[in-house]
C-alpha cells in the first residue's frame, strides 16, 4: 500500500466489523453476519487526505463510523499516534475524541433543530470545558462561523432557517471547534446542489491548510474524491481493492473493478461520448451476508477465471509492475492485474468483453 | 412536434407568499428526441414536468398560464378523465424513488399487469404474460420468476428497470423521466441510462431527462434546456452547450463540478445561493450570483435571446450572451 | 404512484421560500479571509426572528378555528373549577327533597334532580372534579409514562424487553374491570384513587409513544454527532432526544385528558369512583338515570357538559398534531 509521505497520525488495521444476524426471540441463534466491513488497512499522513470510494454499501460508511469510535470494530485495530484507540472508554476515549472528528452527509439530520447554530457549534465546548474558557466560548464560535463563511450574527438562528449548503457550514464548523487532526468526512456534498458543492469543497480545501488537517473523505463520487485526496482507496464489499495515489488510481488503474467504476462515471463533455470506451458491468453488488468465495469481485468481473474463485487476492503491488515501477505499480488486489482497458488514456480501443459477467450496453 | 410547452406558468401558495415555481417556461420536444431539462433543486424543473404530466398538487400549486400542446391539443384545456387518458398510454413518467413508486404489497408482474388490465381490457392471463414479455425487454433477467417477487425483494437498479418498464408498457409517445438515475450507483447508473436510451430509439419516444447531474445530460441528451429560478436561461443543442456556454450561469456550473479527467487546485464556485421562490430578485434573477452582471441586469428581465451562431437553434436569457460566449 | 415524489418536490419548492435566503452575504466563499474581521454584509435583516417549532406551532394555532373554539371552552372550564361560586353562588349539597325532578324555573335554570339538588348548581360544581382528574391523571400519565418509555427506548437491550413486557401487561387489564375491582376495595373518597387508577393503566399508553419517538429520534445523526463529540448519556438524553422526542407525547397526552375525563365519569357512575357527598358528572349521570323519564333535564345537563369538556380536550389534542406534526395529519 502506497504510504503517507509524513508520520501516520492514524493506522487502521485489519478493520473488521460484523453485524451477527440472529434468528429466534428467547434464544437467540447466531444464523449468519453481515460482513460490512472485512479486513481493512490504511494509514494517515498528517494533513494529508485519503479519499474512501465506492458504491452504497461497500462498508465505507461503517469505517467511517469506526474511526470515530461510533461503532466498535469486530477485530483489528485503529492506531492514533500509536494508541490503539478502539479498546478505549470514559475520559481516555474523551480525550481521543476531541482530535478525530466527523462531517455528516444529511445537513438536514446532522444538526439538533431545537438548538441554535451557537449552541450547536458551542457544544463541543460544553462536552470539552477544558478546551475553552468559558468567557471566550461565544467569541470563538463566532469566529468559527466566520471562518466557514457564515455571517457570526446569526448565532442566534435555528438550523432551518439556514439552506444545505449553509448547514453543511455548520457542521463543519462543530467539527472544527476542538481543532482536531483528523476529520473523517462521509459523503460531505453529496447531498447539496452542484453549485453549492463547489463552494463546500473549495471551503474543505482552504480549511486543509489553515488548520493543518488531515481528511479522510468518503464519498461515492470519484470526481469529488479526485479533486480532494492526495490518496485514494477503493471500496468494494467491505475490504480495499486498490489504493495508490490519485494519479496512480484515476490515471493508471490495475483493478477491474476500478476501471470500471472510473467508465461508468458520466463526464460532462459530449465531445467524449462518441470516443470513450465504456466497461458497463452486469448485475448487482452480491448482499454483504453471502460474500463470494475467493475474490469477491469476481461474480461481476469480465476476467475472472477458476483461481478467483479459490484463491483471494491480497491487496499488494503486483509482481509485474513492482519490478517495472511507475504509476501502475501500487496495490492492487487482483490476480490479473493489468492498465489495460483503462477507461480515457486510450479512446477508440474496444473493451475485451469475452468471459462470463459483463455485457456492453 | 410531439411536445409544445408555451409560456408556462405556476406558482404555489406557501406560508410565506406566493411561490413562483415557474415563470414563462417553453420547450419543444419532438419525436425520437432526448430534451435534458438542468437545474437545481427549486428551479422548478419537476414541477414543469408535473404540469405537463398533469399531476400537479393543486393547490397548493396552481397553473397560471401558458399552454402545454400536445400533439396539437392544448392539455390544460382538457377534462380530467381525457387527460387521463392521455397519461400513462400516451405519455408516461419514471421517478426518483423507484421503492416508493411501487406497492409493496403487490407483486411486480401483476403491478404491471395491471396497466393492461385497465388501460387495454386484456385478462390477468394476458396482461401476466405481457408483463413477463416487458421485464424481458428491460433486461431483468428471469423475468417469469421474478414477476412473481415483491418490490423489496429488487435490487435498486432493478426497481428502476421495473419502473421503466412500466412507463413503456403502453409504448408512449413522450416518456418523462424525473432524475431516474440519482439513487442509484454509478455502475448501475450507466445501465439503467443505456438502457433508456436504447429503448427511446427503438421505440421512437420523445424523452425528457430531468436532472441536476451535467455528466448524465452529457451522455445522452440532444439538446439542453438550463433552468433557473424557474426561467429556462439557456437553450442549446448539446455539443454547442458544453463547448461554449451562452449564459453565465451555465459557465458557472460547467466550471464548478469537479472533473474526473481534470484536477485543479480549486474549483470555480458560484458564489451565493439560488433565490427562494417567494422573492425573485428583480430583472435577470441570476444578478446577484453574476460576475458579469451591470445594472441593465438589476431591472429588465432577459428575454430569451437568438443566438445566432453556430446555429439558430439556441437560445440565452443574458443580456451579454455575446460577452458570454466569447468567454 | 406518484404520490411519494411530488411530496418531496413540493417540500423542495416550499423551503426554498422559508425565511432562509440572504444572497451574498452566506453562501459566498471568502477564500482566505483571516477570521476576526468583521461580519459579512446583510447582518440580520427584519425577517430574522428565531423560529422554532414552538413559535411555528403557535403561529398555526392561533389560526386553527378548531383550537380557538376548544381553547375558550377549556379556559371556561378551568375558570369554573377554580371558582365556581363566581357563576353558581349556591352550594351544590343544598337539596329540597320537596322540589325533587321538578323542571327549570327562574333562579334555577336547569331544574331540580331526583334529590331535589339544584342541577345548574351541580353541574358547574362537577367540573371541578373533572378538570382536576383531567389534569393530574395525564399529568402523571405523561411524568410515568415517558420517563419509562425514554429510558427503555434509549437504554435499550434488557431495559428495553422488561419494560415493554411490563407495558403489555398493564396493557392486558381491562380498564373498566380493573377499575371496579381495584377501586371497589379503597373506602377514601376523594379524587386521589380515581387518579391513581388512570395514571397506573395509564402510562403504558404514553410510554410506547415515548419509547418509539427516542428510538426515531437517537438514529439522526446530531445524535451521532454529540456522541462522537463525547457526550454524556444525560446530555444525549436530556439536550438531544428529550426535546426533539416530546411532541408525539404532548399530542397524544392532550387526547387522552378527554378520555380520562370521561373515564372519571364512568367510574363514578359505576359507583366506584367518587361516591356522594362528592359532586361530578358521573355521580349526577348516575343518579339521574334511573327517572330519565320523569326528569330528562337531570340527566342532560351533567352529561352534556361531560361531553363537551371530553370533546374540547380532544378536539384540543388534534389542533395540536396538527401543529405539532404536519406528517401526522
Amino acid at each position: 500500500m502506497a504510504e503517507p509521505i509524513t508520520e501516520p497520525v492514524l493506522e487502521v488495521d485489519g478493520l473488521v466489523k460484523h453485524y451477527p444476524l440472529t434468528r429466534g426471540v428467547l434464544f437467540r441463534k447466531q444464523v449468519g453476519a453481515v460482513r460490512a466491513v472485512d479486513g481493512v488497512d490504511f494509514a494517515l499522513g498528517r494533513g494529508e487526505t485519503l479519499g474512501i470510494v465506492g458504491e452504497s454499501g461497500c462498508g465505507k460508511s461503517t469505517v467511517a463510523r469506526m474511526l470515530v469510535n461510533l461503532e466498535r470494530p469486530t477485530a483489528g485495530s485503529i492506531r492514533y499516534r500509536g494508541e490503539d484507540i478502539t479498546r478505549l472508554s470514559g475520559r481516555a476515549l474523551k480525550a481521543v475524541r476531541r482530535n478525530i472528528q466527523m462531517v455528516f452527509q444529511d445537513p438536514y439530520t446532522s444538526l439538533n433543530p431545537r438548538m441554535t447554530v451557537g449552541d450547536i457549534v458551542g457544544e463541543p465546548y460544553d462536552i470539552h470545558p477544558e478546551a475553552a474558557p468559558r468567557g471566550d466560548r461565544r467569541r470563538r464560535v463566532q469566529e468559527l462561523l466566520e471562518v466557514v463563511g457564515l455571517n457570526p450574527e446569526h448565532v442566534n438562528r435555528y438550523p432551518h432557517q439556514f439552506s444545505g449548503g449553509q448547514r453543511q457550514r455548520i457542521g463543519i464548523a462543530r467539527g472544527l471547534a476542538l481543532r482536531p487532526e483528523v476529520i473523517v468526512a462521509d459523503e460531505p456534498v453529496s447531498a447539496l446542489d452542484v453549485s453549492v458543492q463547489a463552494q463546500v469543497v473549495n471551503l474543505m480545501d482552504r480549511l486543509q491548510s489553515e488548520f493543518d488537517l488531515a481528511y479522510v473523505f468518503i464519498a461515492h463520487d470519484l470526481s469529488v474524491v479526485r479533486h480532494i485526496s492526495d490518496r485514494v482507496g477503493v471500496m468494494y464489499l467491505g475490504r480495499i481493492v486498490e489504493t495508490g495515489t490519485d494519479t496512480e488510481i484515476y490515471d493508471h488503474p490495475t483493478h477491474p473493478y476500478t476501471q470500471a467504476l472510473l467508465s461508468a462515471v458520466p463526464v460532462p463533455d459530449p465531445r467524449a461520448r462518441e470516443h470513450r470506451e465504456r466497461i458497463i458491468l452486469s448485475g448487482d453488488v452480491p448482499s454483504p451476508t453471502d460474500v463470494p468465495s475467493g475474490c469477491r469481485f469476481r461474480t461481476r468481473c469480465w476476467k475472472a477465471r477458476e483461481r478467483c474463485a479459490v484463491e483471494d487476492p491480497a491487496l499488494a503491488v503486483p509482481e509485474e509492475f513492482r519490478a517495472a515501477g511507475g504509476p501502475a505499480a501500487h496495490a492492487s488486489a487482483c490476480h490479473f492485474a493489468a492498465t489495460a482497458p483503462t477507461g480515457r488514456s486510450a479512446p477508440g480501443r474496444a473493451v475485451p468483453l469475452e468471459g462470463h459477467g459483463g455485457g456492453p450496453g | 412536434m410531439l411536445l409544445d410547452v408555451r409560456d408556462l406558468h405556476v406558482e404555489f401558495r406557501t406560508r410565506d407568499g406566493v411561490a413562483r415555481a415557474v415563470n414563462g417556461v417553453s420547450y419543444r420536444v419532438d419525436a425520437g428526441e432526448t430534451l435534458a431539462v438542468l437545474g437545481e433543486s427549486g428551479s422548478g424543473k419537476s414541477v414543469t414536468a408535473q404540469a405537463v404530466m398533469g399531476i400537479l398538487d393543486t393547490p397548493p400549486g396552481r397553473i397560471t398560464g401558458g399552454e402545454v400542446l400536445f400533439r396539437g391539443r392544448d392539455l390544460l384545456k382538457l377534462k380530467e378523465d381525457e387527460r387521463r387518458r392521455v397519461r400513462g398510454a400516451e405519455m408516461a413518467m419514471i421517478f426518483q424513488d423507484a421503492l416508493s413508486s411501487l406497492n409493496p404489497v403487490l407483486p411486480v408482474g401483476d403491478q404491471l399487469g395491471e396497466m393492461f388490465v385497465v388501460h387495454r381490457g386484456m385478462s390477468r392471463k394476458d396482461a401476466r404474460a405481457r408483463a413477463v414479455e416487458l421485464m424481458d425487454r428491460v433486461r431483468i433477467p428471469a423475468a417469469r420468476e421474478r414477476a412473481k417477487q415483491y418490490p423489496h425483494q429488487f435490487s435498486g437498479g432493478m426497481r428502476q428497470r421495473i419502473m421503466i418498464a412500466m412507463a413503456l408498457a403502453l409504448e408512449p409517445a413522450l416518456i418523462i423521466a424525473d432524475e431516474p438515475t440519482t439513487a442509484l450507483d454509478v455502475t448501475v447508473q450507466a445501465q439503467v441510462m443505456d438502457l433508456l436510451a436504447e429503448l427511446r430509439r427503438e421505440y421512437r419516444m420523445g424523452l425528457i431527462l430531468i436532472t441536476h447531474d451535467l455528466g448524465v445530460v452529457a451522455d445522452v441528451a440532444d439538446r439542453i434546456a438550463v433552468m433557473y429560478a424557474g426561467r429556462i436561461v439557456e437553450s442549446a443543442p448539446v455539443h454547442d452547450l458544453y463547448g461554449a456556454p451562452a449564459h453565465p450561469y451555465t459557465r458557472g456550473l460547467l466550471d464548478s463540478v469537479p472533473r474526473l479527467d481534470l484536477k485543479g487546485r480549486e474549483l470555480h464556485a458560484i458564489k451565493g445561493l439560488p433565490p427562494g421562490l417567494t422573492h425573485i430578485p428583480p430583472g435577470c434573477a441570476f444578478h446577484p450570483r453574476c460576475p458579469m452582471a451591470r445594472d441593465v441586469c438589476r431591472t429588465d428581465v432577459p428575454p430569451l435571446y437568438g443566438v445566432a451562431e453556430p446555429d439558430a437553434a439556441r437560445g440565452s436569457a443574458c443580456h451579454f450572451w455575446r460577452e458570454c460566449l466569447d468567454g | 404512484m406518484s404520490e411519494q415524489h411530488y411530496e418531496s418536490e413540493r417540500v423542495v419548492a416550499v423551503t426554498g421560500v422559508g425565511g432562509t435566503v440572504d444572497l451574498g452575504a452566506d453562501g459566498t466563499e471568502r477564500p482566505g479571509k483571516a477570521p476576526g474581521g468583521p461580519g459579512g454584509p446583510g447582518g440580520p435583516g427584519p425577517r430574522d426572528r428565531p423560529r422554532s417549532l414552538w413559535s411555528d406551532a403557535w403561529r398555526d394555532l392561533r389560526r386553527n378555528p378548531v383550537f380557538i373554539v376548544s381553547g375558550l371552552v377549556i379556559c371556561f372550564l378551568v375558570l369554573i373549577s377554580l371558582w365556581p361560586s363566581a357563576i353558581a353562588s349556591g352550594s351544590p349539597l343544598a337539596c329540597d327533597l320537596a322540589k325533587a325532578q321538578e323542571g327549570p324555573r327562574p333562579g334555577h335554570p336547569f331544574g331540580f334532580d331526583g334529590q331535589g339538588c339544584d342541577v345548574y348548581t351541580r353541574t358547574v360544581h362537577g367540573a371541578r372534579t373533572s378538570v382536576t382528574v383531567g389534569v393530574l391523571a395525564t399529568l402523571g400519565v405523561a411524568v410515568l409514562g415517558s420517563v419509562l418509555g425514554a429510558l427503555a427506548g434509549f437504554l435499550g437491550g434488557v431495559w428495553d424487553a422488561v419494560l415493554s413486557r411490563i407495558t403489555d401487561v398493564f396493557f392486558a387489564i381491562p380498564v373498566v374491570l380493573g377499575g371496579l375491582v381495584l377501586l371497589s376495595v379503597i373506602t377514601s373518597n376523594t379524587v386521589w384513587p380515581v387518579i391513581g387508577f388512570i395514571v397506573l393503566l395509564g402510562w403504558p399508553q404514553i410510554s410506547r409513544i415515548a419509547r418509539g419517538s427516542v428510538i426515531t429520534v437517537q438514529q439522526n445523526d446530531y445524535v451521532q454527532a454529540a456522541r462522537a463529540l463525547g457526550a454524556s448519556r444525560t446530555r444525549l438524553l436530556l439536550r438531544h432526544i428529550a426535546p426533539n422526542a416530546v411532541a408525539p407525547v404532548i399530542v397524544v397526552a392532550t387526547i387522552a385528558l378527554g378520555t380520562y375525563i370521561a373515564l372519571e365519569a364512568t367510574l363514578s357512575y359505576l359507583g366506584v369512583g367518587l361516591k356522594p357527598p362528592s359532586v361530578s358528572w358521573g355521580i349526577d349521570i348516575s343518579a339521574a338515570s334511573p327517572y330519565v323519564r320523569n326528569a330528562p333535564h337531570a340527566l342532560l345537563w351533567p352529561s352534556g357538559a361531560l361531553a363537551v369538556t371530553v370533546l374540547a380536550f380532544i378536539m384540543l389534542g388534534d389542533a395540536v398534531r396538527d401543529a405539532l406534526d404536519p406528517k401526522l395529519r
